[in-house]
C-alpha cells in the first residue's frame, strides 16, 4: 500500500513512453498528447508519493537508494515538462520518460524499507540540503545529456542529408545548444554548491570538512570534468556538438558517482554494509 | 427531385497555359459576373473559381445538358472568344464526381503543388465574392462549408502541406533548424548573378539584418546590393565576411574552388565555432564539398536541396493518399445529405422525429398515469396523436407545395433546420461558418 503512488506513476511513465514510441513509429497515430499528458499524470503521482513517503519516514524521504532515485527520476521529469512549452518535441520525451522509467524501476529493486531507527545523522537539516541539491544538478546534467544526445542525432542528419520526418522532429540545433548553454552553469552551481553543502554537514557532524571517500573523490572528478566544460565553453567557445559530446561524457561521470561508486566502492556515503550505520556508531 | 451540382472549368493539367490566360472571368471583383450567369434560366446557384491555374464555374441546375451548353456559351461571351477554342479543354463534373471534385481543390489534392496552402484562400474568395450578390443558396452554402471543413480535416490528419517542396524554402527550412530564429542571422551573398539574386531574396526576407554582397566586379555588388538594400564589399574582405555571416550562398562563375576547407577551417576559429551555413549553388563548385566535415559548417549544395525537395514532394504524395480517404468520407457523407434534401424523405423525418417526442414524453410520465384506466390510457394516445398531427399538418402542407416551387431547395434546408433533423450536424455547422469568415 504504501509505494501505491510510486507504482501507479510509474505505470504511467511507461504509458507516456509507450505512447511516444507509438508515434515515433507510427506517424499517423497522433499520440504525442496522450504521452504528454500520462508525463504530467505520473509527476503528480510520483510527487504524492514522495511525500507519503515523508509522512511515513518523518523526515525527508532521502534515506535509501530508492528514495533517492526516486527523487531523481522526480526532478528530470519536472525539468523536462519545463523545458517542454520551450522545445515541444516528442523525441525530447521519448528519451526522458523512459530514462524516468527506467531510474523508478532500477530503484525498486532497492529495498525500500527504512532502517529503524533512523541513523541520528540523518536526521540532520543538512540532509534535504546536500541531497536536493546534489540531486537537481544531477538532474540538470541528466537534461543537458539528453539535448547532447538529440543535437548529435540532428546534427548527423543535417550534414548527412537526411531531411526527413525526424529531422523535422527534432528541435534546431541552435535551440539544443541553448540546453547546454544555459544548464552548465545552473548545473554546475547546483554541483558545487551541493558539494559544499556535503563538506559542511560532515564539518558539523565529525569535525573533518573532506574524508577522501570514494563518492567525494568522485564528485570532485566530476567536478573537474564540469569545470573544464565550463572553461571550454566560456575560454575556447566550444559549443555545438563539442559541448555535445562533453555533455553526454559528464552524465556517464555523475552517474557512476551517484550509482557506480555507492555499490562498487562502499565509504560513508553508501546506503548499506559498511556505510551510514557503521559509520555513525 | 433534387438539382444536379454540376462543375465545369480548366485546369494547368487540362489547358495549356495560352487557353487559361484567356478564361480568367474579368471584372468578378463585385461578384457581377456570377450574377450574371445566374440570369441563365436554369441555373439556381453559382460561384466562379479562378486562379492563375485554373478557371472554374460551380453552379447547380436541374436540367443539366441544356443549361451546360447555355453556361459555356455564357463564359465564351464574357471573353469574347468562341466557345471552340476552350471547349475541348474543359472538363463536367455532376453529382458526387462534382462533390468530390470541391473537396479536393479545397483541400489542395488538385493543385499543381500538391498540397501548396493559398488555394484555400482562392476558394473562400470566390465563395465570398458569390455569396455577397446573392449567388448561392442552401445546396452550394452547405457545400463550400463542408470543402471547407474537409480542407481542414486534410490539413490537421495527414501531412499533405508538411514538408517543403521548393528548393527556397528547403533553404529557409535548413536555415532554421540550424540556426533556430533568424531574425537576429546575417546573409552574405557570394557572387552577382541571377540566381544568387534568387536564392537571397528568400532568406533575406526572414531577417533584419542587411544582406552582404561580395562579387569579383564591385560595381555588380553594388548593384545587386541596391536592390536587396543590403551592402556590398570587394572580394578580398571575403574571409572577413564569412567570419561575420550566418548563411552564405555562394553562385560565383568562377573555374575554380572559392573556398577551401583550410580556408573554413580558420574562418570558423575565428567565429568561435559559431554554426555557418553555406548554400553553394554555383557550378562548378564555389566551395569544396570536404568543407561540409567540419564541425559547425553545414554546406549543401543546389543538387543536396533538389534532392530534399523531390524527397519532400514524395512524401506529400504518399499522404496525399490518406487525405483522399478523408475527402471521399466526407463526400459521402454530403452526398447523404443531398439524398435527404427531397420533400418525401424530410416529411418522414419530421413525422418521426414528433412521434419520437410523443413517445418520450409519454414514458416519462408512465409513473404518473399508472392510475389510469385502460380507455383513459387510450384517450391520452388519441390526444397525444392528433396534436402532433396538427402540429406537423402545416409544415407537411407546405413541402409538399413546394416541390413545384424553384426555392424548394431553400424550404427543405430551412425545414430541416428549424426541426434540427440534421441533428449531428448543428455543432459543426456553427464551427464551419466561422471558418468562412476568417
Amino acid at each position: 500500500m504504501d509505494l501505491i503512488f510510486f507504482k501507479v506513476a510509474v505505470v504511467f511513465y511507461l504509458s507516456s513512453s509507450m505512447s511516444y514510441l507509438i508515434f515515433l513509429v507510427f506517424p499517423s497515430i497522433k499520440s504525442t498528447s496522450v504521452a504528454l499528458g500520462c508525463a504530467v499524470v505520473g509527476f503528480v503521482l510520483q510527487g504524492l508519493s514522495i511525500i507519503h513517503r515523508a509522512v511515513f519516514f518523518g523526515f525527508f524521504p532521502l534515506g535509501t537508494p530508492f528514495d533517492a532515485l526516486s527523487f531523481f527520476a522526480w526532478f528530470v521529469i519536472g525539468l523536462f515538462l519545463l523545458l517542454q512549452c520551450r522545445i515541444p518535441s516528442p523525441i525530447f520525451g521519448a528519451i526522458v520518460t523512459p530514462m524516468a522509467s527506467v531510474l523508478m524501476l532500477f530503484g525498486s529493486t532497492f529495498s525500500y524499507q527504512v532502517r529503524e531507527p533512523l541513523v541520528p545523522i540523518l536526521r540532520s537539516w543538512w540532509l534535504p540540503i546536500h541531497v536536493t541539491l546534489a540531486l537537481a544538478g544531477n538532474a540538470v546534467f541528466a537534461l543537458m545529456a539528453i539535448g547532447g544526445l538529440m543535437y548529435i542525432l540532428q546534427e548527423r542528419l543535417i550534414k548527412g542529408k537526411r531531411i526527413g520526418r525526424f529531422y523535422r522532429l527534432l528541435p534546431s540545433l541552435e535551440t539544443l545548444d541553448k540546453i547546454n548553454r544555459h544548464g552548465l552553469p545552473v548545473g554546475f552551481f547546483l554541483l558545487t554548491v551541493g558539494i559544499i553543502s556535503g563538506a559542511l554537514w560532515a564539518g558539523s557532524v565529525w569535525g573533518f570538512y573532506w574524508s577522501w571517500d570514494p563518492k567525494e573523490t568522485w564528485s570532485l572528478i566530476t567536478w573537474f570534468a564540469y569545470a573544464a566544460m565550463v572553461h571550454q565553453r566560456v575560454v575556447l567557445g566550444w559549443r555545438g556538438k563539442r559541448a555535445a559530446v562533453l555533455a553526454l561524457i559528464g552524465f556517464g561521470l555523475v552517474m557512476f558517482t551517484f550509482l557506480g561508486v555507492s555499490a562498487l566502492l562502499g565509504g560513508h556515503h553508501a546506503f548499506k554494509g559498511p556505510g551510514v550505520g557503521a559509520f555513525a556508531s | 427531385m433534387t438539382a444536379g451540382i454540376i462543375v465545369i472549368g480548366l485546369n494547368h493539367s487540362t489547358a495549356p497555359v495560352q487557353v487559361r490566360e484567356m478564361i480568367t472571368f474579368p471584372g468578378n471583383e463585385q461578384g457581377n459576373i456570377t450574377r450574371l450567369l445566374l440570369s441563365n434560366e436554369g441555373v439556381g446557384e453559382a460561384i466562379i473559381f479562378s486562379t492563375c491555374n485554373r478557371s472554374e464555374v460551380l453552379f447547380v441546375a436541374d436540367d443539366v445538358s441544356n443549361t451546360l451548353e447555355r453556361v459555356i456559351a455564357d463564359i465564351a461571351r464574357i471573353h469574347g472568344i468562341p466557345p471552340e477554342s476552350f471547349r475541348d479543354y474543359l472538363y463536367v463534373k455532376t453529382a458526387k464526381e462534382a462533390v468530390n471534385h470541391v473537396f479536393r481543390v479545397a483541400s489542395s489534392l488538385d493543385s499543381m503543388v500538391l498540397g501548396e496552402p493559398q488555394i484555400l484562400g482562392q476558394v473562400k474568395e470566390g465563395y465570398r465574392r458569390a455569396a455577397a450578390v446573392n449567388a448561392t443558396g442552401p445546396i452550394l452554402n452547405r457545400l463550400m462549408h463542408r470543402a471547407f471543413f474537409t480542407s481542414k480535416r486534410v490539413r490537421n490528419e495527414t501531412g499533405v502541406g508538411l514538408s517543403a517542396v521548393s528548393v527556397a524554402y528547403v533553404a529557409v527550412e535548413l536555415a532554421k533548424k540550424i540556426l533556430g530564429d533568424l531574425t537576429d542571422k546575417s546573409v552574405l551573398l557570394v557572387g552577382a548573378g541571377e540566381m544568387a539574386e534568387l536564392a537571397a531574396r528568400h532568406l533575406a526576407g526572414q531577417v533584419d539584418k542587411p544582406v552582404v554582397v561580395v562579387n569579383r566586379t564591385f560595381e555588380n555588388a553594388c548593384a545587386l546590393a541596391g536592390e536587396l538594400q543590403g551592402c556590398a564589399m570587394a572580394m578580398e574582405s571575403i574571409e572577413d565576411c564569412l567570419v561575420e555571416a550566418d548563411v552564405a550562398i555562394t553562385s560565383t562563375g568562377s573555374c575554380e574552388t572559392l573556398i577551401k576547407s583550410s580556408h573554413l577551417a580558420r574562418v570558423m576559429r575565428r567565429r568561435r565555432f559559431r554554426p555557418i551555413f553555406l548554400i553553394d549553388i554555383a557550378l562548378p563548385r564555389d566551395v569544396e564539398p570536404q568543407a561540409n566535415d567540419i564541425d559547425g559548417v553545414y554546406l549543401y549544395n543546389i543538387d543536396d536541396l533538389q534532392a530534399v525537395v523531390v524527397e519532400n514532394i514524395g512524401e506529400r504524395r504518399q499522404e496525399a493518399l490518406r487525405a483522399e480517404s478523408v475527402v471521399a468520407e466526407e463526400v459521402g457523407k454530403f452526398m447523404d445529405w443531398t439524398k435527404s434534401l427531397d420533400s418525401t424523405p424530410t416529411i418522414v423525418a419530421i413525422r418521426e422525429k414528433l412521434e419520437k417526442i410523443r413517445l418520450t414524453e409519454l414514458a416519462r410520465s408512465n409513473g404518473k398515469l399508472a392510475g389510469l384506466s385502460p380507455a383513459q390510457r387510450e384517450a391520452i394516445e388519441m390526444v397525444t396523436k392528433s396534436i402532433i398531427n396538427k402540429i406537423a399538418h402545416d409544415p407537411i402542407a407546405f413541402l409538399k407545395k413546394a416541390r413545384s416551387k424553384p426555392k424548394r431547395n431553400l424550404y427543405l434546408d430551412v425545414v430541416q433546420r428549424l426541426f434540427s433533423l440534421d441533428g449531428s450536424e448543428s455543432d459543426p455547422e456553427s464551427r464551419e461558418e466561422k471558418s468562412v469568415e476568417k
